[in-house]
């Protein structure tokens, strides 16, 4: 009698834990890849039945911005994971307009989201930034553009420079920095984008130029060991290493070279964390 | 499993044994050809030889620090009037251990500004125990160890309460120190508890110039139980609290807002045993230390910076002493500890977010080892000693944030673990029961220290330089040999030591000169490695004479010798000092004249930017009443220390700071 007692209170505790681990796995909720961040635009890419939205880690600010682009069925409201989406900045300032660097994304989504980027070179301060998004969606093969304004917040500190290359007192290069985006101390990737501006509405990609980094404390002139200088590995993005050696404000000294020539090295990018 | 495996291989590998120690008493009364003297004990109780604890003890306001530098084989690094730290022959910290009560304990300091010494008083202590290169009792070192070793409550069987109240001032830094001790025995239950408080200004150096931030206060507290089981087993606890505030660096650019140490021990200890265990003691203990360094009472700074840091201990081991009948003993010691360091920086300046990193970046250090001495009486004349000890370290960083920053280095971050193996021979032959004359040689081995693997734009003051650690440092090994002789007279006693050691793979300082300093103003980046070797020698004298039955002379001598590989000398080595004392008593006074003298240092390394020290010589005198009073005994103590104010320092004194100056004295001291 003992043992029967025994055995159905160890039954009801097994069936108990089981429920409980069942209960436990299905209650996991699906992980929203756009979960905390900043909405820059959205709207119907009208034509495309296609819902556009925009999203950014941060708000939008002058500089290298990732860009997270989710697409969605305007009728059935489900995702849309193949398409072809362009991107096109404008800034309407009072005198003229100008474009600005850009990524467009991969056709296919990547957990819904097609990842893309802008450099923009100006806050919204000068003028007016639009952003045009054309999508041809390859689900329906409609196509359809969205246009939307983007307020691009100034930076506290300077992610972005251009330069005059030394070399040939022509050339335009427009610097920005990818890498580290959540700084700490210890070996940090360090990625730069470098671009060539060849008219005021295209800007490709430069890979000719070697980098030189040398961080550095502004406030104790200090600088940190075994840092690597980025190298150019594609579209314009240059990686290599950067080392901190404690929190606070770091400055990113930056010496550009067109083959053994300086073409820059006045310029600096700032973290402060 | 494989830690544990490890742990075996250690076993095996031990083969067997580190002899009892030798009381003062024994140099002093007969030599005792039975005994050989792998440990030399310094007494602090009273009786065990009168004119030697006198020495060692001048003035009874000392602190333990100021009696290490009494002791033959001891220097002293001094950074400021408190925290001092000890120097065993010419042995670098990291080369050497400094045990409280058997029990490792690491500082808190990445400055070494507190040796664990400072956190014991001398009434905590019953005895210093010295033990140079021959036996690892104590651990892997190549350089000795000193073990400071607790006084113990006592028994007694008629219940009885006694102790000792103390006052006292001295001069040249307006300082205070009061003390307390009470002790309560009954047959089976002892207690010992002790308090002193200690009070000091900025000293006034010899000449008249008060050296500013060499100020401190510190309180601690003490309490043993001990406690007779019916099985021939006595129940012990001890613990000790100690609290400093205040203190200042003159030397450093920063001082220490608190420092405090909190030590727990819990021991078992049979004494009788039965077949052919005489003693064993099983102990168990905790301890920390918190250090709050800052620079906020000094001037003319940029950056503000605080260096916080925190090391906690746990530990056991246990000890046993065998005898048989064949004039054999053996003495054996496992024990396992686990230590973790963490030190950081936080530095303020205004519109800056505070700017923090660590400086030892958090790290355990796990340590097991056995060690056996086999002590076998030869015959009438003499006798041979054989120490070995084998020791596992696992050294590893224990949050990926230190992980992270140290990997700036460009070094492996994953642990460390090696072992060490240790052998020593001792032989002593006694010739004519006057002379006797003891010889060892040695192989050991020394585990690199955190601040030597892990250490982050660490400043060192003295040279300058910021250091950095090296996780690739391999252990330093060292062949040592040593001779000692002790002729004994009806009026006097001779002892003379002499030792010479081989480091290789010596871990020191090396500039980097590609590497940027952290800190405003230093000379540049050292990285610890390892150069092939160097030389360290010595010779350690003292004379005991005694004329008249009123009578005492006690002289100490050392001098020390190091060169590197390439014929550099090796820096901070002390130059030849002499210390000699002449005491006469006449009926309840004790007066006493005292001499200390140092020769000039010039044989200094320029890669440290050491700089040479001149000679000095200081005279002490001090005068002792001691008479009963009622029931009870007062003793008063006063005297003069640096009696013609001369202004001096010794070569292993930070900063070219001068020492105190003329200081008066008194301490009166009540025992009931
Ligand atoms: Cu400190």
């Amino acid at each position: 009698m003992k043992n029967n007692v025994l055995n159905i209170f160890i039954l009801f505790f097994a069936t108990f834990i089981v429920l409980e681990s069942c209960s436990k796995e299905s209650n996991v909720p699906e992980s929203d890849p756009v979960a905390g961040m900043v909405k820059i635009a959205s709207g119907y890419a009208a034509g495309a039945a296609t819902y556009v939205n925009i999203y950014t880690k941060d708000s939008a600010f002058a500089g290298y911005n990732k860009l997270y682009i989710v697409l969605t069925d305007s009728i059935t409201g489900n995702n849309i994971d193949n398409a072809s989406v362009s991107l096109n900045p404008m800034m309407q300032m009072a005198m003229m307009s100008h474009s600005s660097p850009k990524e467009n994304p991969a056709s296919i989504a990547v957990n819904h989201v097609f990842e893309a980027s802008v450099t923009f070179i100006m806050p919204s301060s000068g003028g007016t930034w639009t952003l045009k998004t054309n999508v041809f969606n390859n689900e329906n093969g409609k196509q359809g553009v969205l246009n939307c304004t983007i307020n691009v917040k100034p930076t506290t500190q300077q992610k972005l420079y251009s330069f005059i290359s030394l070399s040939d007192n022509s050339s335009k290069y427009f610097v920005g920095i990818v890498e580290p985006s959540k700084p700490f101390v210890g070996i940090n990737d360090c990625e730069l984008v470098i671009y060539k501006k060849q008219s005021m509405m295209l800007f490709p990609a430069d890979s000719s130029l070697t980098v030189v980094v040398t961080p550095e404390m502004p406030t104790m002139s200090h600088g940190s060991p075994n840092n690597i200088n980025p190298v150019h590995i594609g579209n314009g993005h240059y990686k290599g290493k950067v080392n901190f050696t404690m929190t606070g404000f770091w400055r990113l000294n930056l010496t550009l070279k067109t083959g053994n020539t300086v073409s820059d090295s006045t310029n600096y990018i700032d973290l402060t964390f | 499993m494989k830690y544990f495996i490890q742990s075996l291989v250690c076993i095996c590998f031990a083969g067997g044994l580190v002899a009892r120690p030798l009381n003062d008493k024994d140099i002093s009364d007969t030599i005792k050809p039975k005994e050989l003297i792998p440990v030399k004990v310094y007494s602090l109780i009273k009786g065990a030889n009168q004119p030697l604890v006198n020495f060692y003890i001048a003035n009874k306001s000392a602190t333990t620090e100021d009696i290490l530098s009494r002791l033959p084989e001891m220097n002293m690094i001094r950074r400021g009037s408190y925290g001092m730290e000890p120097v065993l022959r010419s042995y670098s910290s990291g080369q050497t251990s400094l045990l409280i009560d058997g029990m490792r304990m690491h500082g808190a300091c990445t400055d070494k500004m507190d040796p664990v010494s400072i956190y014991i008083e001398p009434q905590n202590l019953q005895s210093i125990q010295v033990q140079t290169t021959h036996g690892f009792h104590s651990g892997s070192v190549v350089g000795g160890s000193v073990n400071l070793k607790f006084a113990t409550p006592t028994f007694n069987e008629t219940s009885l309460f006694s102790g000792t109240v103390s006052s006292g001032y001295q001069s040249a830094a307006n300082a205070v120190y009061h003390t307390g001790t009470f002790n309560y025995g009954t047959k089976r239950l002892a207690l010992r508890t002790t308090v002193s408080y200690r009070n000091a200004q900025d000293y006034r150096s010899g000449g008249g110039v008060v050296i500013p931030f060499s100020q401190y206060q510190k309180i601690n507290y003490g309490l043993s139980v001990k406690y007779a089981l019916r099985n021939s087993w006595i129940a012990k606890t001890d613990i000790l609290f100690d609290d400093g505030w205040n203190i200042g660096y003159p030397a450093l650019p920063m001082d220490v807002g608190y420092a405090g140490a909190r030590i727990v021990s819990l021991s078992m200890q049979n004494e009788t045993g039965n077949n052919h265990f005489k003693q064993t003691e099983i102990k168990l203990y905790a301890n920390s230390v918190r250090h709050y360094m800052d620079d906020s009472q000094r001037k003319n700074i940029s950056i503000h910076m605080d260096m916080p840091g925190e090391s906690n201990t746990y530990g056991a081991y246990i000890d046993s002493r065998l005898q048989f009948r064949n004039n054999t003993k053996i003495n054996l010691k496992a024990d396992i500890t686990s230590t973790d360091l963490i030190a950081s920086m936080t530095m303020y300046q205004s519109g800056q977010p505070p700017m923090f990193m660590l400086t030892w970046p958090d790290n355990r250090t796990m340590q097991s080892g056995i060690g056996a001495t086999f002590i076998k009486q030869l015959d009438s004349t003499s006798g041979l000693a054989i120490s070995t000890r084998a020791d596992l370290f696992i050294k590893s960083l224990i949050t990926q944030s230190a992980k992270d920053q140290l990997s700036v280095l460009n070094q492996p971050v994953s642990n460390v673990s090696r072992l060490l193996k240790n052998l020593s021979v001792q032989y002593n032959k006694t010739a004519g029961k006057k002379t006797k004359t003891t010889i060892s040689v040695s192989y050991s081995e020394r585990m690199p220290v955190s601040s030597e693997l892990y250490g982050f734009y660490l400043f060192n003051a003295n040279d300058g330089f910021d250091y950095i650690g090296n996780t690739n440092l391999v252990p330093e090994n060292a062949i040592n040999a040593e001779a000692g002789i002790v002729h004994k007279q009806t009026f006097f006693q001779l002892s003379l030591t002499g030792y010479a050691t081989v480091i290789h793979q010596y871990i020191t300082g090396v500039y980097q000169p590609t590497l940027s300093s952290m800190t405003i103003g230093a000379n540049g980046v050292k990285s610890y490695q390892q150069i092939p070797r160097v030389f360290i020698a010595g010779v350690e004298a003292m004379i005991i004479a005694k004329p008249s039955s009123s009578l005492d002379l006690v002289s100490t001598s050392k001098f020390s010798y190091g060169k590197d590989y390439q014929n550099n000398p090796l820096p901070m080595i002390a130059p030849l000092k002499n210390t000699t004392s002449l005491r006469k008593i006449i009926n309840k006074w004790a007066i006493q004249a005292e001499t200390e003298w140092a020769f000039t240092q010039n044989r200094i390394n320029p890669y440290s930017r050491e700089t040479a020290t001149q000679s000095y010589g200081i005279f002490n005198l001090r005068l002792m009443y001691d008479t009963p009073l009622l029931n009870n005994q007062l003793r008063v103590d006063t005297g003069i220390d640096n009696l013609l104010d001369n202004d001096y320092k010794e070569h292993l004194d930070w900063g070219r700071i001068n020492r105190p100056g003329r200081n008066l004295y008194m301490q009166i001291t009540l025992s009931f």
